[in-house]
C-alpha cells in the first residue's frame, strides 16, 4: 500500500502523468485481455481444475442394489411393441395410447395442450403425463422422468427405447414402497416445446392463452431425468451414456446430479461422456480443453440442448441421458435394462435427498466426467476481459477532462467557446458541464495544496466536459438495439434470410452515415472536438464493461465470447489526426466490419453448416435457421442471447465504428473503399 | 357405509369395551382396514379415579389439565378419493399429515387455557413419543367455525370450555407412536383384532390414520359416560402387503409367473403385456397383515362381531375353522364371530374373469360411495419471495349444493394478502365444452378490522341460492411475527356440479439466522387445510360460537383434509458468516496495515531525501562517525602531545561508538529501504 501511494505520488509529481495516462491504459487493457485468454487456457491443467466429488451426503449414489431386470424385460418388449404400433399416429392418438397403458399400470394421468407462435410458425402439441404418488408421501416433493416422443435436434427420431423404458420403469417403481417423493412421468411430443409448456404450467408461469394449466399436480420438483434412447433395432446395446446438462441461458444443473449419474453409471460398468466427446482421454489436455470449449459454446448460445433444459431455470436440476454405442464403432454390451438400472439408481439417489440440491456447484465448467473448474477459478478470465473496457473507459474519461494545448487547433477551441456562450445546445448540457467543472476546480485546489506545480511539458489544460450529447448518443444507440431485436423476433421465418441480408448491408453503411451526415452536420458543432469522441467512446465502453462483468456472473461463456469479439473496440483510434494514419484507420474500420454482430452471426451460421450441428438436418442451414432458432428461443424458452447481441454488443459496436470513421480529420471518406461505394449510392 | 351406522349407535349401551375390524376391498387391489376400539367409563367412576377400561395414563392427564374433550390424530399418506371413493368414517377420524391435536379445555381466561394447553401437549408428547411439545403459541389456533364439541356437554360447562387446535405437519408418524397407542387398549395387542397391528404393515400402507377421541356421552335417562375411541384406518396395497416380511424387495417375478394379456399379437415367451389390475388378487388376512387374529379379546362385547368385510354376497370367502359368518340382510357386508382361543383368518380366492362362470367387478367390490367434495391444494408460482396457494374444490353432486368451512392455519412467516383472495367458479357438466367462469373478489378492507382479539368475522351478504355468493363468511386472524400464525376460516358454498378455485397470494419473510432448522433447504411444511362439510340447515356462524354448537353433533358433519404444502423460504448461504469473517478480517488487516503506516510515517518525495542525506539509523550513525572523525582530526591537530589523559578518554568513547556502529549496521541491513 505505501508502495502504491508512493508510485501514485511520483506519478503526480513527475509530471509524466499525461504521458502515462495516454500510453499506459491501452497496454493495461491489452494485458487484461491476454491474461484473460491465457487464464482460460490454463484451466484444463491439473493445478487449476479439481476432481469432482459428491458434496451432498444424502445422495449416496451407487450405494443401492438395483433390481430392475429379469421379467421386466418381457414387459419392456411388450411396451416397445405398443410404442411401435403408435409410431405413425397423430399426437392425440399417441397420447390416447399412452394414457391407456399408464392407467393400466395404475397411475393417474393428465393431459395438457399448448400452442406456441414464433417467427410466423405455430408449434402446437399435447403433453401426457402420469403421477405415481409416493406410497407414504404427502405430495410435497416430486421427481420427474421425461421421455419425449421424438428426439434429436430436428425431432426426427422416435424415442421408442426411452418411452418403453419409462413405462416399464413406472410399473416397476410402483411396486416399491420406499419412495418419499412422487414420481411424475412426462411424455412431451418433442424435446423443444413440450417440456417447456409443462414446466411453465407446473409453476404457474404459463401464458393461459397459449398453454393450458395442468389438471394434476404434485409438490416441489426436486430433480428431473430425461431419456433420449431411440434404440434402433431390437438390441439397442450401448457402451456408455452421454450426459447432456446445458440448460436454457447457460444455466447448469447442480454438479452433484451429474456426478451422481457418472458415479452410478461407472458402478454398472457403463462409461459416461460429456459434450459429444466420444473419445475422451481423461488426462489429455487437448481433450479437456475441447470439452470445456464445447461446453462454453453451448452455454454461450444458451439454447435448450434437450428435454431437460426447460427445468433448469426453475431451479429444478435436470439432465438428459443418451445411451451411445462404443467409441470404437462397436456396440457395447449394456442393454435397455442396464439403462433402466441407471435411471433406477439415479432416482433412488434423488429419493434419498432430504433437502433440495444445494450443496455442490451451480457454476462450473466440466473438463471431463471427473474434472471441473469452479466459478472462483474461471470467473477472472471473463472479468478481466470485461475490465479492459472499463479501464479504457476510465482513462478516456480522465483524458477528456484535459485539453492538450500542443496539438489542438485553436479554431476548435474558439468554436467551442462561442458555442458555450450562445448555448444553443440544450441547457441541461450546460448544467452538467458546470457540475463537472466545479468538480475539476475542487481537484485543482487539492493539487495546489499538495504544493507541487502541475505545469508540465505537454501543457494539458483542464477542460469542461460536455457530456450530454455523447451520453445521449450512447443511450440512443442502446435503445436503437431494440429495432433489430424486434425485427428478428417478429419476422416470419421464410423472410428471415432476406431481411437479414438487408439488415447486414444497412448495418455496414450505418456507421458511415452517422459519422458523415449526422455528426459532421452543422447541428452538432461540438462533435468536431476530440473530447466528444473520447466521451462517446468512454461511455460506450463503460456500459459494455458494466454489462459484461454483470453478465459474467450469470452466463460466463456468453460474456467472454462477446467480450473477446468486442475487444478491438478498446483500441480504436479517437485522435482526429496525428498518431493514427489513414491505413491504420482503414484497417480498424475493416476489422470492425468483420467483427460486427451480423457478420459474426453469418460466419457462425456458415461454420455451423460445415462443422457443427452433426445431424442437425440438411434443411436447417444458414443464417435463416440460426435466426429462427434465436427467435424460437426468445419466444418459447425466454432465451436472452438475442437481447445481449442486439442491445449490448451491437450498440457498442455501432458507437465504436462511428468513432473510428469520424476520427482522422476530414479524411475518413477514403477508408474502406468497397463500403464507400455503397455509402455513396445510398 | 353400512357398518359405520351400526357401529356408531351402540355408544349408549352400557357395555364397557368393544372392538371391530372392518375390511373393505378397494379398486386396483387395495384394501381398506378400519380398526375401531371403544371403551366407556362412567363419569362418576372416572372422577373417582376408577378407570377400569379407560387408560389410566391418559385419564390422569385429562383430569390434571381439565380436558373435557380431546382429539388426537396421527396420519401419513393421502387418501385417493378419485379411486377409493368416500373416506372411512366420513373423514371425521383422520388428520392432516403429521400430528394434529384439538381439545376443549376448562378455563376461565385465555391465559389459563394456554397454560393448560401447554401442560397437555407436553404430557401427551411424553405419552405418545411425538413432538407434541413443539406445538407452541405460533402453531396453536382457536378455530371458530370448524370444530364443534362432539360429546354432550351441559350448558354451564360449555360456557367455560375453550377450544385449542395445533398441528405438526412435519412430524413423521412411525412405530414409536403405534406402541403407546396399542398400550392404551385393554387387550394391548395380545388378543383380538389388535394382534394384526404390526408396525411393518401399518406404516407400509398407502394411507394410514390413527385417531384417539375422548368425549363425554350422555344418553338420555342414563348416566353420562366418558368414551375413548381409538381408530386406525389403513389402505394396504395388497400386492405389496403380501410380500413376505423376510423378503420385502420387489424383485421381478420369474417370467412364467407374470400375468400377461395373451390377446396381444406379439405375445410370446419373452414379451408380455402385463395385466396387473385387471383381475382381483387372491389374498388372505394373515397374508396381508403378516399374522392372523389370535382369538377374540375376552373383554370385548360378545354381541358385536369383531371382523366384518364389505364385499358382495356373491364373492367367495373362506375362513378358518370355528368362525361363524353373519351376512347382513341388505347385502354388501358380512361379519364373523371368531373363536376365542384359535387363530382366525379370512381367505379371498381369486375371481377369474374368464371361463364358464366369469366374474365382474360388481361381484368383487361393493360400489363406492362418491365423496361429497373433492379438494386439492397446491402452491403456485416460483421463486422464493412470493407465491400463491390454489385450492380446487369440486362438488361432484349433480343436484345438491355443498356448504363447508375451509380452515387453514399458516405459519407466521407466510404472510398472506387477504385482498388477493379470489374465487373462480366453473360449472362443468351442464355446460359441457364451454365452462362459464366468473371472478369474484372479496373485499379486503375488512382484513385489517379483523385483526382483533374479538371475533368479528366479515360476513358477506348472503343472497340465497345465488351462485356468485360463494364465500359466505370469512374469519381471519392475521399473523404476528414470531407470536402466532395466520388463521383463516371461510364458509364456502358450492353449487351443484361445479368447481371452485380459491386462490390467494402470499409473501414469505426471511427468518433470522438461528431460526432456520438444520435442513433449511428442504423447505417448511404448511399444515393441511381442514374442510368441515356442514349438513343442510346446520350452518354455524361465529356469532353463536360456543353455545349454539349443540345441534352440531358428530353425526352431522364430515371432514376432509387437503395435502400439506412445502414452502421454500429464502435461505441464506450458511457458510456466509464464515466468509464474511474471513473477508472482513482480510480487509481490516490490509486497511489497518496501510493506514497505520500512513499515519505514523512521514512521506517525502525521493528527490527531497538526498539533501537531508540519508535517513534511518545507518545515516545517523554515519553522520556521527563523520563528526567524530572531524572532531578527532581537530583534536589531534590542536593538542599534539600536550594533554594525554583526555585523549585516552575520547579514544575510549570513540571505541564505543565504533562498536555501536557495527551493531547498527548489522541490525539496520534488514530495515534499510
Amino acid at each position: 500500500m505505501p508502495g502504491l501511494l508512493a508510485s501514485a505520488l511520483s506519478m503526480r509529481r513527475n509530471g509524466s502523468s499525461d504521458r502515462l495516462l495516454r500510453t499506459l491504459p491501452p497496454y493495461v487493457s491489452l494485458l487484461c485481455i491476454v491474461v484473460g485468454v491465457v487464464w482460460l487456457f490454463l484451466l484444463p491443467l491439473d493445478g487449476y481444475s479439481r476432481r469432482t466429488y459428491i458434496s451432498e451426503n444424502a445422495l449416496l449414489p451407487g450405494q443401492v442394489h438395483t433390481y430392475f431386470g429379469g421379467s421386466d424385460q418381457h414387459v419392456f418388449r411388450a411396451y416397445r411393441h405398443e410404442i411401435d404400433a403408435l409410431a405413425n399416429l397423430t399426437n392425440t392418438e399417441v397420447n390416447d395410447g399412452l394414457e391407456t397403458i399408464l392407467k393400466g399400470v395404475g397411475l393417474k394421468v393428465g393431459r395438457q395442450n399448448y400452442t406456441y407462435h414464433s417467427a410466423g410458425e405455430t408449434y402446437a402439441g399435447e403433453n401426457v403425463y402420469a403421477l405415481l404418488p409416493a406410497p407414504r408421501g404427502d405430495a410435497t416433493e416430486a421427481i420427474v422422468l421425461v421421455a419425449p416422443w421424438r428426439v434429436g435436434s430436428g425431432g426426427e427420431r422416435l424415442n421408442r427405447g426411452g418411452l418403453a423404458l419409462s413405462l416399464a420403469l413406472a410399473r416397476y417403481f410402483k411396486r416399491w414402497s420406499l419412495w418419499s417423493k412422487d414420481i411424475v412421468l412426462v411424455f412431451p411430443p418433442d424435446t423443444r416445446t413440450g417440456t417447456q409448456a409443462w414446466v411453465d404450467a407446473y409453476h404457474d408461469a404459463h401464458d393461459p392463452r397459449l398453454v393450458s394449466p395442468l389438471p394434476l399436480k404434485s409438490g416441489a420438483l426436486q430433480g428431473a431425468v430425461a431419456l433420449d434412447y431411440p434404440q434402433e433395432g431390437d438390441s439397442g446395446r450401448f457402451e456408455s451414456v452421454h450426459i447432456v446438462y446445458d440448460g436454457v441461458n447457460g444455466q447448469l444443473p447442480n454438479l452433484d446430479l451429474i456426478n451422481s449419474v457418472v458415479n452410478i453409471a461407472n458402478g454398472q460398468g457403463q462409461g459416461s461422456t460429456l459434450q459429444r466427446m466420444w473419445k475422451h482421454r481423461g488426462a489429455a489436455y487437448e481433450d479437456r480443453l475441447r470439452t470445456m470449449l464445447r461446453g462454453m459454446v453451448s452455454q454461450g448460445l444458451g439454447h435448450a440442448t434437450g428435454a431437460h433444459s426447460a427445468f433448469i431455470p426453475y431451479h429444478v436440476d435436470a439432465v438428459t441421458i443418451q445411451p451411445v454405442s462404443g467409441s470404437n464403432g462397436g456396440r457395447g454390451w449394456h442393454d435397455e435394462m442396464g439403462l433402466g438400472r441407471l435411471v433406477e439408481g439415479v432416482f433412488r439417489s434423488l429419493n434419498n435427498l432430504l433437502e433440495h440440491l444445494h450443496q455442490s456447484f451451480f457454476f462450473y465448467l466440466l473438463l471431463s466426467k471427473d474434472r471441473f473448474v469452479s466459478i472462483g477459478t474461471y470467473l477472472p478470465s471473463a472479468m478481466l476481459v470485461a475490465a479492459n473496457f472499463t479501464i479504457m473507459a476510465i482513462s478516456l474519461w480522465v483524458r477528456s477532462g484535459y485539453k492538450e494545448v500542443g496539438d489542438v487547433e485553436e479554431v476548435e477551441k474558439k468554436e467551442a467557446d462561442t458555442n458555450n456562450n450562445n448555448s444553443t445546445t440544450v441547457g441541461a448540457a450546460n448544467g452538467d458541464s458546470k457540475i463537472s467543472n466545479s468538480g475539476e476546480n475542487g481537484k485543482d485546489t487539492t493539487t495546489a495544496t499538495t504544493g507541487t506545480a502541475v505545469t508540465t511539458t505537454t501543457a494539458s489544460k483542464k477542460a469542461e466536459r460536455h457530456i450530454f450529447l455523447p451520453l445521449g448518443l450512447v443511450v440512443g444507440s442502446h435503445l436503437l438495439g431494440a429495432v433489430p431485436l424486434f425485427i428478428f423476433n417478429h419476422t416470419p421465418s421464410k423472410l428471415l434470410t432476406p431481411v437479414f441480408t438487408v439488415f447486414a448491408l444497412a448495418n455496414a453503411a450505418l456507421p458511415h452515415l452517422v459519422s458523415h451526415y449526422i455528426l459532421r452536420s452543422s447541428l452538432f458543432v461540438a462533435t468536431r472536438q476530440r473530447q466528444f469522441y473520447r466521451l462517446l467512446k468512454s461511455f460506450s465502453l463503460l456500459l459494455l464493461g458494466m454489462f459484461l462483468s454483470a453478465l459474467a456472473t450469470l452466463n460466463f461463456s456468453l460474456a467472454l465470447l462477446v467480450g473477446l469479439l468486442a475487444a478491438p473496440l478498446t483500441f480504436t483510434p479517437v485522435e482526429p489526426s496525428g498518431s493514427y494514419s489513414l491505413p491504420v484507420k482503414a484497417v480498424f474500420a475493416l476489422l470492425l466490419d468483420v467483427l460486427s454482430p451480423p457478420a459474426v452471426v453469418a460466419a457462425a451460421a456458415t461454420a455451423w453448416r460445415f462443422f457443427g450441428g452433426a445431424g442437425a438436418g440438411a434443411g436447417q442451414v444458414g443464417v435463416g435457421a440460426v435466426l429462427r432458432e434465436a427467435a424460437f428461443g426468445w419466444d418459447v424458452w425466454g432465451l436472452y442471447t438475442p437481447l445481449i447481441v442486439w442491445c449490448v454488443w451491437w450498440p457498442a459496436w455501432l458507437v465504436g465504428s462511428v468513432v473510428v470513421l469520424s476520427s482522422g480529420g476530414g479524411g475518413s471518406g477514403e477508408s474502406s473503399g468497397a463500403r464507400m461505394g455503397k455509402k455513396k449510392v445510398l | 357405509m353400512h357398518v359405520l351406522a351400526s357401529s356408531s349407535s351402540p355408544a349408549s349401551s352400557s357395555s364397557d369395551y368393544y372392538e371391530q375390524l372392518n375390511l373393505k376391498p378397494l379398486p386396483q387391489s387395495n384394501l381398506l382396514a378400519s380398526f375401531n376400539f371403544r371403551s366407556n367409563t362412567s363419569l362418576s367412576q372416572f372422577e373417582a379415579h376408577n378407570f377400569q377400561y379407560f387408560p389410566r395414563s391418559l385419564g390422569q392427564i385429562l383430569q390434571h389439565v381439565g380436558t373435557r374433550e380431546l382429539h388426537l390424530r396421527f396420519a401419513l399418506g393421502r387418501w385417493d378419493a378419485e379411486s377409493w371413493g368416500a373416506r372411512p368414517w366420513d373423514g371425521t377420524k383422520e388428520g392432516g399429515t403429521g400430528v394434529e391435536l384439538w381439545a376443549w379445555l376448562e378455563a376461565q381466561t385465555d391465559e389459563e387455557a394456554s397454560h393448560k394447553w401447554l401442560t397437555l401437549t407436553n404430557a401427551l408428547s411424553g405419552l405418545f413419543c411425538a413432538s407434541l411439545n413443539f406445538i407452541d403459541e405460533t402453531r396453536t389456533t382457536r378455530p371458530v367455525m370448524s370444530f364443534r364439541p362432539e360429546g354432550d356437554h351441559s350448558e354451564d360447562i360449555l360456557e367455560n370450555l375453550q377450544l385449542l387446535h395445533g398441528v405438526l405437519p412435519r412430524e413423521v408418524v412411525c412405530t414409536e407412536n403405534l406402541t403407546p397407542f396399542l398400550k392404551l387398549l385393554p387387550c394391548k395387542g395380545k388378543a383380538g383384532i389388535s394382534t394384526l397391528l404390526d408396525g411393518h404393515k401399518l406404516f407400509d400402507a398407502s394411507w394410514q390414520s390413527m385417531a384417539i377421541d375422548i368425549r363425554p356421552i350422555c344418553p338420555s335417562g342414563e348416566e353420562c359416560v366418558l368414551q375413548i375411541e381409538q381408530t386406525i384406518d389403513m389402505v394396504l396395497d395388497i400386492e405389496r402387503a403380501k410380500r413376505p416380511r423376510g423378503n420385502p424387495i420387489p424383485r421381478p417375478r420369474p417370467g412364467h409367473e407374470l400375468k400377461c394379456n395373451t390377446s396381444k399379437p406379439y405375445h410370446s415367451g419373452d414379451t408380455c403385456f402385463p395385466t396387473d389390475f385387471a383381475e382381483g388378487q387372491e389374498w388372505a388376512l394373515d397374508q396381508v397383515f403378516g399374522r392372523s387374529v389370535e382369538g377374540a379379546c375376552p373383554l370385548t362385547d360378545p354381541d358385536v362381531p369383531p371382523v366384518c368385510i364389505q364385499v358382495p354376497h356373491s364373492r367367495d370367502i373362506y375362513t378358518t375353522a370355528g368362525a361363524s359368518e353373519i351376512k347382513s340382510p341388505g347385502g354388501g357386508s358380512r361379519c364373523y364371530q371368531i373363536p376365542s382361543n384359535d387363530g382366525f383368518s379370512l381367505i379371498l380366492p381369486r375371481m377369474s374373469r374368464e371361463g364358464p362362470d366369469a366374474k365382474t367387478d360388481a361381484d368383487e367390490l361393493v360400489p363406492l360411495a362418491s365423496p361429497p367434495l373433492y379438494a386439492e391444494r397446491s402452491l403456485m408460482g416460483h421463486g422464493q419471495e412470493r407465491g400463491g396457494v390454489q385450492t380446487i374444490l369440486t362438488n361432484p353432486s349433480p343436484d345438491a349444493a355443498v356448504e363447508f368451512v375451509y380452515f387453514e392455519t399458516l405459519p407466521w412467516f407466510m404472510r398472506i394478502y387477504l385482498h388477493t383472495l379470489r374465487t373462480r367458479i366453473e360449472y362443468y357438466p351442464p355446460h359441457q365444452g364451454q365452462s362459464q367462469s366468473q371472478q369474484i373478489g372479496t373485499e379486503a378492507g375488512t382484513a385489517g378490522a379483523a385483526d382483533q382479539q374479538q371475533q368479528q368475522p366479515f360476513t358477506s351478504t348472503s343472497g340465497g341460492e345465488d351462485s356468485t355468493d360463494i364465500v359466505r363468511e370469512i374469519y381471519y386472524r392475521p399473523a404476528l411475527d414470531r407470536v402466532r400464525g395466520t388463521q383463516l376460516e371461510l364458509r364456502v358454498r358450492i353449487p351443484p356440479a361445479s368447481r371452485v378455485v380459491l386462490t390467494y397470494d402470499f409473501e414469505v419473510t426471511i427468518l433470522r439466522y438461528t431460526e432456520y432448522p438444520p435442513d433449511a433447504n428442504r423447505g417448511f411444511d404448511v399444515a393441511a387445510a381442514v374442510i368441515t362439510i356442514l349438513e343442510k340447515g346446520s350452518s354455524p356462524s361465529a356469532d353463536d360460537n360456543g353455545n349454539g354448537g349443540k345441534d352440531m353433533t358428530r353425526r352431522g358433519t364430515s371432514n376432509l383434509r387437503t395435502t400439506g404444502l412445502l414452502l421454500s423460504l429464502p435461505t441464506p448461504d450458511f457458510s456466509m458468516p464464515y466468509n464474511v469473517i474471513i473477508f472482513t478480517s482480510t480487509a481490516i488487516a490490509l486497511a489497518f496495515g496501510g493506514l497505520y503506516n500512513i499515519l505514523v510515517r512521514r512521506f517525502v518525495a525521493a528527490d527531497e531525501v538526498s539533501e537531508v542525506g540519508a535517513g534511518g539509523l545507518k545515516g545517523k550513525v554515519l553522520l556521527a562517525v563523520k563528526k567524530l572523525a572531524v572532531l578527532v582530526k581537530q583534536k589531534l591537530a590542536a593538542s599534539g602531545a600536550a594533554s594525554s589523559s583526555g585523549g585516552g578518554d575520547i579514544k575510549g568513547a570513540q571505541q564505543q561508538q565504533e562498536n555501536k556502529k557495527d551493531r547498527g549496521d548489522e541490525n539496520g541491513k534488514g530495515k534499510a529501504e
